[in-house]
This record gives C-alpha cells, sequence and structure tokens, in this order.
C-alpha cells in the first residue's frame, strides 16, 4: 500500500462519511466565520448579529437530526468518523440535538435579557457556539485526543463568558477563578492521559480496551511483582478522572463552581449548569464504555469463551427467544440450568476489575457530591449561589446511573443502556428546569436589580406567572410529582436497583435521603416567593410579552412531561439501543 | 528491587524511563508552581509546566527509537503533542486576557485579593 492510496482512501473516508454525520458542528463553525467577518464590511454589519446566530443555529438544530426523523434513533449503527477519532451513535445524536436545542434557547435568551447587545453580539454568539462544538466533540470522543481537545474547546470559551459582563469586580473574579481551576485541571487530566496512553500503547478508546484485556490486570496483581503497572494505570485513571469531576463540579473539585455561578450573569450560569454538565456526563459515559467494554463483546460471548461447553447452548437459546418471552422466563423460577447462567454472567470478564474501579470511584464520588451539594445549599441568602450548590447536587444523581450502567455492562447490556437512558432523560428535563430557573432570575435582576432571595418575597402578587413558573421548577428539581423532576429521578433510582449490589444500595439510599433534605431549602424559597408579604421597598416586577412566553416555554415542558412523558423517554431509550455495537 | 529505580537510571541507556523522569519532575514542579504562587501569571507558568511535563510524555511514548517499532503510540504522540501545544497557547491568551482584566478592576494580579465571592 503506497503513499497514494492511503492519502486517497482517506479523502474518500473523510467525504463519504465523516463530514456528512459532521454538518451541524460544520454548521456552527461557518455560523461564527460569518459572525465575525460581517462586522468587517461596512455594508454587511447592518446585520443584526442575533438574526445569523439564531438562523445558525436552526439550521444546525435542522441539520443534527437523523436523517430518518427520531424515531430512526434505534437503527443508527455505531461508526467510526476521521478515522476512529470521533463515534457516532444514537448517544451522540441525542446530545447533538439535546446540546442545539439549548444554543438555540440560549441565544434568543441572551438576546431577551439584554446580555448580548448589538455592539458585542457577535462575540458572544461566537463564544457560545464554539464551545457548543466543543462539547458535542466531548459527546462523541472516541480518542484521547479528542477527549482532551472536547473538554478544552468546551472550557476556554466559557472561562470568558463567565467575564463577558465588563467593569464588574466580581464578574472579572469569577472569571479568573474559573480560568484557573480549569487550567490547572486540564493540566492534571492530560498528564493522566499521557500515562494511560503510554501504558497501553493507544489512545483509541477501543484498542486501549482491547488492550487492557491483554495486560490481564486480575494477573498482573496475583503475581505481585507487577503490581507497579497496574497502580501507574488507577493512577493515571484517577488523573483523568480529576478533568472530568471539574467539568461535572463534582467534589472535592465544585470549589469552582458557587463561586462562578454568583460573578457569572444568570444566562451564562444557565449555560453552564445545563450543556457543559450533560456533555461533561456524555463524556463519563463514553470514558466508562470505553475503558469497560470492547465494542461487539456481549456477556454471553465473554461467558462462552469461559465456559465452551454448556453456556454456549444457552446463550444461544437466550438469544433466540424474543425479548417479551425472555422477560417473563425471569420472572419464572429459577431452575438449575438459568442458575449456572446467572452464575456464569456475573461480572467475569477481564475488563471487570476496570468496570469495579470505575463503578466504586464514580459512585463514591457521586454520594458525596450529592450530599455536600445539599448540605451547602441550606444557608445561602443568593439564588444564584444557591442555584450552583443545587446543580453540584444534580451532577451527583445524574453520575449515579453511570456507575450502574458500568455495572451493568459485563452483565446485561440492554439493562445498562437503559441506565444511560435515563441519564440522558434526566439530562433532557434538566435543560427546562434550570434554563427555566436562570432564565426567570435573569428576567427577575433587570427588573428589580438584586438577585437575593430574600427580595423575592411576595412576588406572587408583583408578577403571578413568574412566581407560579419559578415554583413549579423548584419543586420539579425536588422530585416531586407530578413534575418531570420526579419521573427523572424515578428512573434514575430504577437503573440503581437494577445493577443492585451494596454500593448500588447505599447509592440508591443515600439519593432517597438527600432529596429528602434538599426539600427544605428548595421549599424554603417557594415559601418566600408564595406566602411571605413583600417589603415595604419593593418595586414592581414588569416583564415583557417575549420574556413571559420565553419563561412560559420553559416551565410548560416541566409540567407536561411530567404527565406525560412517554415521549421523550422512548426518544432516550431508542437513543441507546445500539450503545454497546 | 524499587530503592534501586534511580540508581538503574543513572546507568542504563537513555530510554522511555528517563523522559517519564523529567516530564514526572516537570509535572511536579508545576503542580507546585499552581498551587503555592499567588500571582496569578505565576499560576498560569505553573500549568504550562505541567502541560510541557505530559508533552515529553507523549513524545517519549510515540518515539519508535526508545521502544521500538509498534510498541508505542507511534506518530499519535508527537500529533497529540502539537496540538497540546496549540491549545496551551489558546488557552494563555485566554487566561491572560482574563488576568488582565482581573488586574483593571482590582489594580493587582495576587490571587488572593479575589476573595469578594465565598461562602
Amino acid at each position: 500500500m503506497n503513499l497514494q492510496t492511503i492519502v486517497n482512501s482517506l479523502i474518500s473516508d473523510t467525504v463519504t462519511t465523516s463530514l456528512p454525520l459532521f454538518k451541524p458542528e460544520l454548521v456552527l463553525c461557518v455560523t461564527i466565520v460569518v459572525l465575525l467577518v460581517t462586522r468587517l464590511f461596512p455594508g454587511l454589519n447592518k446585520i443584526p448579529p442575533f438574526a445569523i446566530a439564531l438562523l445558525g443555529g436552526i439550521v444546525a438544530l435542522w441539520a443534527s437530526l437523523p436523517a430518518g426523523g427520531i424515531a430512526d434513533w434505534a437503527k443508527i449503527e455505531r461508526q467510526e468518523l476521521f478515522t476512529g477519532m470521533l463515534t457516532y451513535d444514537a448517544v451522540t445524536a441525542f446530545i447533538r440535538v439535546f446540546l442545539m436545542a439549548f444554543a438555540v434557547l440560549f441565544i434568543v435568551l441572551a438576546r431577551l435579557t439584554g446580555l448580548a447587545d448589538r455592539e458585542d453580539g457577535q462575540d458572544f454568539y461566537c463564544l457560545a457556539f464554539g464551545s457548543i462544538i466543543g462539547m458535542c466533540i466531548m459527546a462523541s470522543a472516541n480518542h484521547l485526543l479528542t477527549l482532551f481537545l472536547g473538554v478544552e474547546m468546551a472550557s476556554v470559551p466559557s472561562y470568558v463568558l463567565s467575564g463577558v459582563v465588563k467593569g464588574r469586580r466580581r464578574s472579572s473574579e469569577a472569571a479568573l477563578k474559573y480560568a484557573v481551576y480549569g487550567a490547572g485541571t486540564a493540566g492534571v487530566m492530560l498528564y493522566g492521559v499521557s500515562l494511560l496512553a503510554g501504558i497501553l500503547g493507544s489512545a483509541h478508546l477501543p484498542t486501549m480496551a482491547q488492550q487492557l484485556v491483554e495486560f490481564d490486570i486480575a494477573g498482573k496483581l496475583a503475581e505481585g511483582d507487577q503490581y507497579m503497572q497496574v497502580l501507574v494505570l488507577a493512577l493515571g485513571g484517577l488523573m483523568l478522572g480529576v478533568g472530568l469531576a471539574f467539568k461535572l463540579s463534582a467534589v472535592p473539585f465544585h470549589f469552582w463552581c458557587p463561586d462562578v455561578f454568583e460573578g457569572a450573569s444568570a444566562e451564562v450560569d444557565g449555560f453552564l449548569s445545563v450543556a457543559s454538565k450533560a456533555a461533561a456526563l456524555a463524556l463519563l459515559v463514553r470514558v466508562g464504555i470505553g475503558f469497560g467494554h470492547v465494542p461487539g463483546e456481549t456477556p454471553e460471548s465473554v461467558a462462552a469463551a469461559a465456559r465452551p461447553t454448556a453456556t454456549v447452548q444457552l446463550a444461544a437459546a437466550a438469544a433466540d427467544v424474543p425479548p417479551a418471552v425472555r422477560l417473563i422466563a425471569d420472572e419464572a423460577p429459577v431452575t438449575d440450568g438459568d442458575a449456572e447462567t446467572a452464575d456464569a454472567a456475573a461480572d467475569t470478564g477481564p475488563l471487570s476489575p476496570v468496570r469495579s474501579f470505575f463503578v466504586q470511584v464514580v459512585g463514591i464520588v457521586s454520594v458525596i457530591t450529592c450530599t455536600f451539594g445539599n448540605l451547602a445549599a441550606y444557608g445561602q441568602k443568593n439564588i444564584k449561589r444557591m442555584l450552583a450548590y443545587s446543580t453540584i447536587a444534580h451532577a451527583g444523581y445524574m453520575m449515579m446511573p453511570v456507575a450502574a450502567a458500568v455495572a451493568l455492562v459485563g452483565r446485561d447490556q440492554a439493562a445498562a443502556g437503559d441506565a444511560v437512558s435515563s441519564m440522558l432523560l434526566y439530562a433532557a428535563f434538566y435543560l427546562f428546569m434550570n434554563l427555566g430557573a436562570f432564565a426567570i432570575i435573569a428576567f427577575l435582576r433587570n427588573s428589580m436589580q438584586s438577585e437575593q432571595i430574600d427580595d423575592y418575597a411576595g412576588l406572587i402578587g408583583r408578577s403571578p406567572l413568574v412566581a407560579l413558573c419559578l415554583t413549579g421548577i423548584l419543586v420539579s428539581l425536588v422530585g416531586i410529582p407530578p413534575m418531570a423532576g420526579f419521573i427523572g429521578k424515578f428512573r434514575i433510582f430504577q437503573s440503581l436497583v437494577e445493577a443492585g449490589g451494596p454500593l448500588m444500595m447505599f447509592m440508591l439510599v443515600a439519593a432517597g435521603l438527600n432529596t429528602a433534605i434538599s426539600l427544605v431549602y428548595y421549599l424554603r424559597v417557594c415559601k418566600t416567593v408564595c406566602i411571605d408579604s413583600p417589603p415595604d421597598t419593593s418595586r414592581p416586577v414588569a416583564l415583557g410579552f417575549f420574556a413571559s412566553a420565553y419563561v412560559l416555554a420553559l416551565s410548560l415542558p416541566v409540567l407536561a412531561f411530567g404527565i406525560l412523558p412517554n415521549s421523550i423517554a422512548q426518544w432516550a431509550q431508542a437513543a441507546t439501543a445500539g450503545l454497546f455495537g | 528491587m524499587h530503592h534501586f529505580m534511580l540508581a538503574n537510571l543513572l546507568t542504563e541507556p537513555v530510554g522511555v524511563a528517563h523522559y517519564m523522569a523529567v516530564g514526572a519532575v516537570l509535572f511536579v514542579c508545576g503542580v507546585l508552581c499552581m498551587a503555592l504562587k499567588r500571582n496569578a501569571l505565576g499560576v498560569l507558568m505553573g500549568i504550562e509546566l505541567v502541560l510541557n511535563g505530559a508533552n515529553l510524555n507523549f513524545i517519549a511514548f510515540g518515539s519508535r527509537f526508545l521502544r521500538g517499532e509498534g510498541q508505542g503510540l507511534g506518530l499519535d504522540g508527537p500529533l497529540m503533542a502539537l496540538f497540546v501545544i496549540v491549545l496551551a497557547a489558546a488557552e494563555a491568551a485566554v487566561a491572560l486576557a482574563i488576568v488582565l482584566n482581573f488586574y483593571n478592576n482590582y489594580d493587582s494580579v495576587d490571587i488572593d485579593r479575589a476573595d469578594q465571592l465565598q461562602g
């Protein structure tokens, strides 16, 4: 094979396979260039940047929808783009639709609140789009280079976004803290990446999983004198986890979160808490499944390799049975043969040490994150700071199903897919809840120049619509029916039960207790808004028509999805059907 | 036999381990610099050291002279290092702009002055 053929096959692969599936990101890139170029020409700079950004965002959203509509998600097969740098599957497609929809909502919000004005609107939209492209790359990373590039591309513009309000001391302090923490954790993550890539001799995630199988961790640990290599591997994994924990604002790398949320403007907080977090969770899924699972491997095949005789027939028989029948079979009393299969299907694959390491680290961190976030939210007087701690707590809730999914990969891939889909579902609800909450905060800031919870007293008398929407959103964040948050949390708990085991039960109990704790501080805000009498100095609250419509458009789905969650739940389900192809 | 590791490094011909040792020293210096410097520019320099420590690892793991053909990262190593250099430049540009903005508001680049947001 000479150079000419390599180059030709590379070009044809890029042009025919990779670029068409990379359309939404390309549309955003073009929008950024157009936004920057139109400013240079005297005639073109009359076009409002908002119009260009909105057009670009909508085209990108349209391009991110799968060709056959959303119902086609289940049929998307896993593909590698750009010679294995990115992976394209239904999870990528789901997260991309999520991010593009968020981008459109976000630029509309920034326009309505006046954060992105005519003067520097271009910069604002460029930074937001650049960050969204980075998040798309995070969500589809299949190589350690794209993993790192995605994290950096998502982070660097958001440092600037958090300090985008010029001349405010707090805003510049927030940006400085965010940049220093972010760059520091990114450096540590890169060093961990270099260790992992060096030991396993590859940076391509599926190849690394293959190498891990050959690496034979259990054997090396048993031998005793080669434990150093395993130790370095674990160290590299933990350092990689530092970068992820920063993006997720998981304890102990959460210090930036409350400060940045208080200093940055509320719109940017919505951006950081929804889009950035969803992308980080998707990346966590990619890392967990990338290292803990070799593509194409099923529990049956692993078990068959381990026990070549009896299990093959059982596995073959199990594969022939349609899913509905298998469900009934699972409920039937366990016979001897079934017990043997269950035994063989227990997590014994060569990658099980990797999985259990990942599950334990993520599980314990998620419980601590969740508890810390909820306890620290108590005494907060600033609503943005309170919601920052609430974001930390929710990151903990959403990390739990990821741990459950990785724990289930070795046993039951359908259940593991369901666990990931519960995370995606919660992230989708979280978009409406948190963007809605921060939009209300931004509109209220514009009309009453305050972000203190006490100043919201008696809001129900001054602006009933906003008060009702805010109350609904907060109730949903607690997870009380009939709001969407309840369905999301219920699915997450279900996935923990499905995974079973002492750690998962501990996480379940911790999550349940945390929900009870969080009740107090969310409802305290609801009480202030709905029951307390307004202070004498209260200023009138006036929202324009578009602002009211925007708040309503984000709040109504929170109630609607709580009552009728089926359509969106089915999308999330379809998105994870082919995750382990 | 781990206590003899450093002695081995001094007697063996230069290999991956030597590069990794230098990289690790750079990494530790960088982390210490980030943790101990009170000047924001010093912290940024620490971050550069950490990134370059990782870069040195990538180069060593990618080199076919150090690890033999088909053993290490191959071309991925130097390519990742190149991308990291570009990213480090972009990150430094943004971070310096943010530090300048901070200086305009506080008349100082001492990160201990960034104490308005806490609680």
